[in-house]
């Protein structure tokens, strides 16, 4: 998180939390977001990332994904939080399942000036198994899933190849349980 | 009406509020609302109170809440309309009261340019509402109204807002009966009515193991309904422990009874805040751990097992970690327990709490609420406990602005009965009292109302006076008049070295003038001599009254237990010195 904002920067204070994934089904009606987001600001709760997408037509019934950091305590103060929220049907942390597995989608584009560093991207993505989405001369879109901590170290990889430019997206983490 | 008769979404909203057997609504017209203004006109099921401002809708229709069970209905416009009402819903909120708020739209096709009195109602009252609607589609209109009343009575109250565009207010579609449309369970999450067995033996087993346990019962209670209170008190005499109640849960159990120990907190009694700090054993009821009640957390309660009842999960656990809880509905959770008791023929030792009954009488002999009254100048609590004396005969509500007066009213007003006692507990709305007697008055037409008010709070919504002789609802406003908003000056006196900034109210109205000009009557008491014949002049009079009673200006409110410190640590009068480092720490906490 950048530092030139003008809001104290929240890294510190969140540093013996836990990181949480938390998985709400809600009906997928106007405002259904914003009722989430507003409770997580409005109560001073931490949103790391966020997935949304309507996940059955037929129920209307629309997944979020939360990763969130804080104490256990109030991790469930946000879940029970959640829950008394109208169009909320459930709202779960993966890490209480006895099972759970979470995965990440993210685009790389890498701007390069040379063979040298083309090689030694190549060979990052080699590693990861990155898939190559688009390749141009000096540019390359490169396409990797997992675990948010893969995709961490994938992008830390590139990032000691020096003299590169490099743009990411990523979808925040999303789970499931058994 | 034949089943399929089209009618107006204006035609819907009055037919489900009379299927909903509402009988009062209040309100302000304006453009957005016209079409229902409209349909108003000229039927007679539906009794419409015009406020003076939007605000004393919202508290008008709080206090017919609090005061009847039922749900209050206010309706007003748009934009302006609407965000006046933002405090109330908030206030709602906060107190868990149930309310439904219709709100006009601009036009659906307008909704997004900046139109004439549009404002994104839903964004701004999304924070203060248990749910709202903006509604687009006229043929789901009845069953969004029906869902809106389910919403806010069940589970733990609060406000809904339903936000209808005009251009839906015109719109026809068929009418769906209450009885027709079925609730999605996800969506009502009312309260479960079943209670754990395991739960009732820990409780029992925990009674009879304790040496010093306390009731501490909250607003829960009330909101559970008034067996919810009969139950408590077949409890509290079948165990013989001693119950304290927060500001909200006053009248849930007599205050003049033995076994009250009366309100505990900030400003509550010697006898309940030391009962706390001491008990081995707290059991919660209906009650959420807030700071005006624990005081320190970290010194809350230290050696007690803790027991919470609580329809609302997120409660538990919220602000103090409690041993065992239940989201059970109180009713049914207290029936199980009495009942649980008599069909296995538990019996409790009489003497088991007797160290314990004499340590709190010990307490109760300090007289905490003791107070000085001189020949000449009124002491506030004092026209309270007159007030009292001269009232409690007869079938009264009592409402409260927010300050000083509120917290005297809450201290010397003994209440034997649930739903007497409105007042902005939470939100600590000034201005709340007044629009709250008239809704209280409107649902007990026959009942005496008194709005216990200070001089800087009434003046905040002084406009609806004008209502209340409209509607010739009898309410008395008794103003403790100090001429300073009394409690600010008093945390200035304690916290910022007695330096008054901006806490003296200057230019203050003749209360009396004020009255007449209103038409309602206006009584003043000056010196103690006056106080009982303007109060009974107050009480006879079938017209509203503004009673001006003037109070020692420098009197302060105590017991306290000043912010920052704990329940063991109360200054009892003027004498007594908070501790330095308390102070500090304090000082940056409301």
């Amino acid at each position: 998180m950048s530092n030139s904002s003008v809001y104290p920067t929240p890294l510190n204070t969140f540093k013996q939390s836990k990181r949480s994934v938390l998985s709400v089904i809600v009906d997928n009606e106007p405002g259904i977001l914003a009722r989430i987001t507003g409770l997580f600001s409005g109560r001073g709760y931490n949103i790391e990332a966020l997935n949304v997408t309507v996940v059955d037509i037929k129920d209307n019934l629309s997944r979020i994904t939360i990763e969130t950091l804080g104490e256990e305590r109030v991790v469930n103060q946000i879940l029970a939080q959640l829950e008394k929220l109208v169009p909320v049907h459930s709202a779960i942390n993966l890490a209480n399942l006895k099972e759970s597995y979470e995965a990440e989608i993210c685009l790389v584009k890498i701007q390069f000036e040379n063979e040298q560093q083309n090689n030694e991207i190549l060979s990052f993505a080699d590693i990861y198994r990155a898939r190559t989405v688009q390749k141009r001369q000096f540019l390359v879109i490169y396409e990797i899933s997992g675990t948010s901590e893969r995709i961490n170290k994938f992008l830390d990889d590139l990032h000691t190849i020096s003299g590169i430019k490099v743009e990411k997206v990523r979808s925040g983490p999303i789970g499931l349980g058994i | 009406m034949s089943m399929d008769q089209e009618l107006t979404g204006a035609e819907i909203v009055l037919e489900a509020l009379k299927d909903q057997e509402v009988d009062t609504i209040f309100g302000y017209p304006g453009g957005a609302v016209l079409p229902i203004y409209d349909a108003l006109f000229g039927q007679n099921f539906l009794k419409h109170v015009l406020v003076r401002q939007e605000a004393g809708a919202v508290h008008a229709a709080e206090g017919y809440a609090r005061s009847s069970g039922k749900v209050g209905v206010l309706l007003v416009t748009s934009g302006p309309g609407v965000t006046n009402v933002v405090t109330g819903l908030t206030d709602a909120l906060m107190d868990s009261i149930p309310i439904v708020c219709f709100s006009g739209q601009v036009p659906s096709h307008l909704i997004g340019t900046d139109a004439f009195q549009e404002c994104d109602t839903t964004g701004i009252t999304r924070p203060c509402t248990k749910h709202n609607y903006l509604v687009k589609d006229i043929n789901k209109l009845p069953e969004i109204i029906h869902e809106a009343f389910e919403i806010a009575r069940s589970g733990r109250p609060g406000p809904v807002l339903i936000d209808i565009p005009k251009d839906i207010q015109f719109a026809k579609s068929v009418y769906k009966k209450k009885s027709d449309v079925t609730f999605k369970s996800h969506r009502i999450k009312s309260g479960s009515k079943d209670i754990d067995r395991v739960f009732i033996e820990q409780l029992i087993n925990h009674i009879k193991k304790s040496q010093k346990p306390v009731f501490y019962v909250g607003g829960g209670c009330l909101n559970s309904g008034p067996q919810a209170s009969q139950e408590l008190m077949k409890l509290v005499q079948l165990t013989n422990i001693p119950i304290t109640t927060t500001l909200h849960g006053l009248g849930c159990y007599p205050a003049e009874d033995e076994k009250s120990l009366g309100m505990l907190g900030m400003h509550g009694t010697y006898e309940a805040n030391l009962s706390m700090n001491q008990c081995d054993l707290m059991i919660n009821v209906g009650a959420r751990f807030d700071d005006r009640v624990t005081g320190r957390l970290d010194a809350f309660s230290p050696n007690s097992v803790k027991f919470h009842f609580d329809i609302d999960k997120s409660s538990i656990n919220k602000n103090v970690k409690v041993d065992y809880h239940t989201n059970t509905d109180i009713t049914f959770s207290l029936k199980a327990i009495n009942e649980y008791i008599e069909s296995n023929g538990i019996t409790f030792d009489e003497l088991q709490y007797k160290n314990w009954w004499s340590q709190i009488n010990e307490w109760r002999d300090k007289n905490c609420l003791h107070y000085e009254q001189s020949d000449e100048t009124i002491k506030p609590q004092h026209a309270i406990s007159r007030l009292y004396q001269l009232t409690n005969q007869k079938d009264t509500f009592v409402t409260t602005e927010v300050g000083q007066h509120q917290m005297w009213a809450a201290q010397y007003y003994k209440f034997a009965k649930p739903n007497r006692w409105i007042t902005s507990g939470g939100l600590g709305t000034m201005g709340f009292g007044m629009p709250a007697a008239i809704g209280a008055q409107m649902a007990n037409p026959n009942s005496l109302v008194i709005d216990i008010a200070g001089e800087a709070s009434f003046l905040m919504n002084v406009q609806e006076i004008a209502t209340a002789v409209q509607y010739k609802l009898p309410i008395k406003i008794f103003i403790l008049n100090n001429e300073y908003m009394g409690m600010v000056r008093q945390w200035q006196e304690l916290m910022h070295g007695s330096r008054y900034s901006e806490s003296y109210v200057d230019a203050l109205p003749d209360f009396k003038k004020l009255a007449e000009s209103f038409n309602a009557v206006g009584v003043r008491a000056k010196n103690l001599s006056e106080l009982d014949d303007a109060i009974n002049e107050m009480v006879s009079v079938d017209r509203p009254v503004i009673a001006d009673i003037w109070v020692d200006k420098k009197e302060n409110c105590f017991p306290m237990i000043p912010s920052g410190a704990s329940h063991s640590e109360m200054l009892l009068s003027k004498y007594d010195k908070e501790n330095p480092e308390n102070q500090k720490k304090g000082k940056v906490l409301v």
